[in-house]
């Protein structure tokens, strides 16, 4: 597929007469073949779904984490890479809580997806060993959060790239899911709407069947400010709605 | 020559624990998150050097102190005063001496106010840290082993911090004794500060395992008390904590100078009283 | 006051002694800085003289930094010091507008001038440090500082020079220290807090050297930042 592209492609410095990355380029390929995750925002705060591809019945589901708290208001979901997905979110965790150290207040999503991409974005620059870094991170975040100005979702990716999203998906079956999303989204929707939403499209893009070991859910609410990941009980109670 | 702080203050990704790079090798992150040190042959010696034989004030920072805490049946209790003295004046009667680090750790405060607030504030950010990565509660003997790692790369640099950590983990409840010479003792009863000798002798004479919670405090608050007595660099408010299983709750926050009136009353009742004999 | 290169001679070298340069960095400039808080509105003073030892090289300095709308910061001690803080103060302030969208709270701006103090713990700034602001429901505060970022949030303090006889008038006039219940305390106006200002910086400038020349009044409310410049005794 990428057959034409070579020469240009050794480097992540290296941009290719048409000006593109290749290696970032195919960072983002890398992506299309995670797991899907969906992140849905309401007003009252905003719903992260995502699929756990369980590959043995051997596998332990807990140890597969799909989902990660970054602070107390703001998690995250991932899909990719999820060995550099940990790095990026242990770096979020470090970030948020310097912030609450030096400024006595909690981060605004908006500063940590910022702080998160800019670790992302160091992939061209010379480090001393233990600094260097060989290759762009291939995984995408969805970042969920409250702050003052109230509940958000960023989307980032290998490139360094960081956008706000009403409703977005990320993964394998995220281009069908992107669809269904647009479909259905609605700016009024509740927070139970948006967990049903998000659980429906996951469904029609999931191989396997849904059922509550292959799927994790977590949301933060605009009242309390907190992010949480859903308990088994309270997932069921969320597939039986579908 | 800098001293690089803690891994918060490090980009650098995926490393845990705590890098303490001395010298100009130290990993920067700007000027604003690593401190300073000053660039001379003794730089623990730099402030009593630039400041000799001068009234400055610069040197003197809260300095006198009771604190006390010990561990009985129903958890730990806390007490303190709340004077601040930077040499004979009050800096301040307002100090809050008991910190809250989170929801089930507390730390006192004796020695530099500002070495205590900034390094316990630092542990509270490694704690959370360490809950987040490992999803369970840190102990308070990793809490305060963190908090004595942390002082003990600037010893003998002139840091001022004498603190008792206390709170409920996995074992039950807690308490250890962390100063900036990296002593770090576990214990069941200490006090420490200026006015510590008056509170420990009071402490001495009432402390039972068996305390109930309501006697506790009252032990702790009256050992506060005959300090701040007979203690000029201790005075002001006597606030109590209760360490229990759930986590700290602050017990009250009374006047020493009320007290004294208060317990002068009810000494002279009982001295009026008839006396029992059997 | 300073000392550059005084050789002092220390046992040790091959002849007994060796000679060891000596160096102050630190010098104090005087002046005091003092804030009272009320429900709606702050007020920071801050004398304008200038005086190394005895002598008083300039009469109109400015001790007050503004962070933004809401919260000024006001500094007493050494001038140099004053100046680098400052420097830094503001440099900070502005990256994190551009890094979090927004203005910097009291509460921000409070704690981070604590880091900032800190990480200079063992060459302090000789600096004595108050943070005036409103707070988020628009109620006034002040925190004072020592050297080195320790800082207790409250309704009145006074930082610098004049702060022995200063304080106690204000603990008398503003905290009410002298009742045990609190019993009519009285909840200062603007206008009183103002005049009470200029009564304190009056007396202290009756007594203490290092006082006198302009006194500079900020107040802040929920309009804004007004500047009012009160004369105070020049010799």
């Amino acid at each position: 597929m990428f057959l034409t592209r070579s020469e240009y492609d050794r480097g992540v410095n290296t941009f290719s007469p048409e000006g593109r990355l290749f290696q970032v380029e195919y960072a983002i390929e890398a992506i299309k073949e995670g797991s899907t995750a969906i992140g849905i925002r309401t007003s009252e705060g905003v719903v992260l779904a995502v699929e756990k591809r369980l590959t043995s019945p051997l596998l332990e589901p807990s140890s597969v984490e799909k989902i990660m708290i970054i602070d107390h208001h703001m998690g995250c979901a991932n899909s990719g890479l999820s060995a550099d997905a940990r790095i990026l979110i242990d770096h979020a965790r470090v970030v948020t809580q310097h912030h609450t150290f030096t400024y006595n207040e909690p981060m605004t999503t908006d500063s940590c997806a910022q702080a998160v991409c800019d670790l992302a974005l160091r992939f061209g620059e010379d480090g001393r060993e233990e600094d260097a870094m060989s290759r762009p991170f291939g995984v995408a975040l969805l970042i969920a959060g409250v702050d003052e100005k109230g509940p958000a979702l960023y989307h980032t990716d290998p490139s360094g790239t960081y956008v706000r999203w009403e409703a977005k998906a990320i993964g394998a079956g995220s281009e069908g899911a992107q669809t269904a999303l647009q479909d259905a989204y609605s700016k009024m929707m509740t927070l139970e709407e948006a967990e049903t939403l998000a659980l429906k499209t996951l469904k029609q893009v999931m191989e396997e069947k849904l059922n509550s070991t292959n799927v994790e859910i977590a949301a933060v609410t605009a009242k309390d400010r907190k992010f949480r990941i859903y308990s088994s009980e309270e997932l069921n109670q969320c597939i039986e709605r579908l | 020559m800098n001293i690089d702080l803690s891994e918060a203050l490090d980009t650098k990704y995926g490393r845990s624990g705590l890098s303490c790079e001395v010298g100009p090798d130290a990993v920067e992150l700007g000027e604003e998150h690593v401190l300073t040190i000053p660039n001379v042959p003794r730089p623990d010696k730099f402030l009593s050097d630039s400041f000799k034989g001068q009234e400055a004030e610069v040197l003197k920072f809260a300095h006198g102190t009771t604190t006390l805490a010990f561990v009985f049946k129903h958890g730990i209790i806390a007490a303190v005063d709340s004077r601040a003295s930077m040499g004979v004046y009050i800096g301040s009667g307002t100090v809050k001496k008991i910190i809250e680090i989170n929801p089930f750790l507390l730390g006192t405060m004796a020695g530099g106010a500002a070495d205590c607030s900034f390094w316990e504030r630092d542990l509270g950010r490694q704690c959370r840290l360490f809950e987040l990565r490992n999803k369970e509660r840190i102990s308070v003997a990793a809490a305060s082993k963190l908090l004595v790692n942390s002082v003990s790369r600037f010893r003998g640099m002139g840091l001022s911090m004498g603190t008792m950590i206390m709170g409920w983990d996995k074992t039950g409840p807690a308490l250890f004794y962390v100063d900036n010479d990296g002593t770090r003792l576990k214990g069941n009863l200490f006090s420490v500060g200026s006015g510590s000798t008056f509170a420990m002798g009071v402490l001495d004479i009432g402390y039972k395992y068996d305390l109930s919670v309501e006697e506790a405090c009252e032990l702790g608050r009256r050992s506060i008390y005959h300090a701040t007595h007979r203690d000029g660099a201790s005075g002001g408010i006597i606030n109590i904590y209760h360490v229990g299983e759930d986590g700290w709750t602050k017990i009250s926050s009374e006047d020493s100078a009320q007290k004294h009136y208060q317990y002068k009353a009810e000494s002279t009742e009982q001295a009026s009283a008839p006396m029992v004999t059997s | 006051m300073m000392d550059f290169g005084t050789p002092v001679l220390e046992p040790g070298s091959a002849n007994g002694t060796k000679q060891v340069p000596q160096f102050n960095p630190y010098q104090d400039n005087g002046g005091t800085v003092a804030s009272i808080a009320g429900d709606d509105y702050v007020i920071v003073a801050a004398d304008t003289r200038f005086t190394l030892g005895y002598s008083i090289p300039t009469r109109k300095i400015s001790r007050v930094l503004k962070i933004n709308d809401k919260v000024m910061l006001g500094t007493a001690g050494m001038q140099a010091d004053t100046c680098a803080l400052h420097k830094v103060i503001s440099t900070r302030m502005r990256m994190y507008e551009h890094d979090n969208n927004k203005r910097m709270t009291f509460n921000a701006v409070s704690q981070m001038l604590s880091t900032v103090l800190y990480y200079k713990r063992f060459f302090p700034y000789y600096t004595f440090n108050i943070v005036a602001g409103l707070d988020d429901k628009g109620e006034g505060w002040v925190c004072g500082y020592d050297a080195i970022g320790s800082f207790e949030q409250r309704k009145i303090v006074c930082n610098g020079a004049g702060t022995k006889l200063m304080q106690p008038v204000f603990d008398n006039q503003v905290d009410w220290a002298q009742s045990w219940d609190g019993a009519g305390k009285p909840n200062l106006s603007l206008e009183q807090a103002t005049d009470l200002m200029k009564d304190a910086f009056t007396s202290a400038a009756e007594r203490e050297i290092t006082v006198g020349d302009t006194l500079q009044i900020y107040k802040i409310t929920k309009d804004g930042i007004q500047l009012e410049e009160f004369e105070l005794k020049k010799d």
